[in-house]
């Protein structure tokens, strides 16, 4: 049986070969997820519909850059935050803040231009941020998939709390019913395998500085 | 009061969506807010990474659209179906918030809805297949 990223990759291949049924297989795939996620903040069904529209068609025109080694899933849902915030802000409930040219990574024409740097700086700077973030993120999955198969959630959630959330280590001792010493130490251990990773890998320490704080 | 991770989950509309509508509420009266989250934009800008970001975008630690199947049908075993629930409802994973919804509408929705929905996303962007080919 063929895995869920297997599917995604043979459905965008069809798609890239014009393959209309593949597109309906596409939609069908990811319509209610996307729809789930834009009402989650719209509430109302009709512009809901209208955000999941602009994501399929956002998509469509941004295959061409589509990178398959990415997760299709995540693309969509990327590709739809950014309707929904535009949605939002057309709406006047989202207030304008200035534009980044890398709050996502995924790439894309649907994605707003920066207007900071000329784009051969971008270009260059962009790919020498997947590189850290590739890394970064193999490193980290890493520690995830060990601590999954070894059953130990306390650690997984110790660390989304820290780190996902942002929270103090008194807090999530708290929040776990674990010490604040149990809670450093997870820490430590795991902050110490991603400095390996980004030592062996050659990295800039000066772009990871969680890691080096303290 | 918000942390700089938060923060940066809002940039990426990436927040639960109560939370996400807080912040909005604290942009409103809190104009040093805007500020810091235009100092956060800056620093991602140059480069910056952060932990929380990467493991968000990338999705580290989410469990499988077949597990958020099976943790509806509650088939799961108590300390995985634990972590799911910590990971949905006390980290507010957007996108898995969104996968269960979706889960739990399929089992109630009536076909035909969806059929219409569908087509309907089918009709206004098959047309740009060719163009994005």
């Amino acid at each position: 049986m063929s895995s869920p990223s297997e599917i995604d990759a043979l459905i965008v291949r069809r798609i890239r070969d014009g393959d209309g049924d593949a597109w309906c297989d596409l939609i069908a795939r990811y319509e209610g997820r996307l729809l789930a996620f834009a009402q989650s903040r719209l509430g109302r069904r009709a512009p809901s519909e209208d955000v999941v529209q602009e994501t399929f068609i956002g998509f469509v025109n941004s295959l061409p850059n589509f990178d398959t080694s990415r997760t299709l899933e995540s693309y969509l849902f990327s590709i739809c935050a950014h309707k929904l915030t535009d949605h939002m802000r057309r709406e006047g409930r989202r207030p304008a803040l200035p534009f980044s040219a890398f709050h996502d990574d995924s790439g894309g024409e649907w994605e707003i231009p920066g207007n900071i740097r000329g784009a051969s700086s971008i270009a260059r700077s962009g790919e020498r941020r997947h590189l850290e973030s590739d890394s970064l993120t193999a490193a980290i999955q890493e520690q995830v998939d060990r601590w999954r198969r070894e059953g130990d959630w306390t650690k997984i959630k110790c660390m989304e709390l820290l780190f996902v959330r942002g929270r103090a280590n008194k807090d999530v001792a708290g929040a776990l019913d674990i010490t604040e010493q149990q809670v450093a130490n997870f820490k430590f251990d795991f902050i110490a395998n991603l400095r390996k990773t980004v030592k062996k890998q050659t990295l800039s320490r000066d772009v990871f500085p969680e890691l080096y704080e303290g | 009061m918000f942390t700089q991770s938060e923060l940066e989950a809002y940039l990426d509309e990436d927040l639960a969506a109560d939370e996400m509508a807080r912040v909005e509420d604290a942009l409103r009266s809190e104009p040093q807010l805007a500020e810091t989250l235009a100092a956060l934009n800056v620093r991602r800008d140059s480069g910056m990474h952060s932990v929380g970001g990467i493991w968000r975008r990338a999705r580290i630690s989410c469990p499988t659209r077949e597990q958020l199947g099976s943790f509806l049908l509650q088939a799961v075993d108590g300390a995985h179906a634990d972590y799911i629930r910590f990971h949905v409802e006390t980290i507010g994973c957007r996108a898995c918030q969104a996968n269960l919804e979706d889960l739990r509408q399929q089992q109630e929705e009536a076909a035909e809805v969806v059929d219409t929905r569908r087509r309907k996303y089918f009709q206004s962007s098959a047309g740009y297949l060719k163009k994005g080919k």
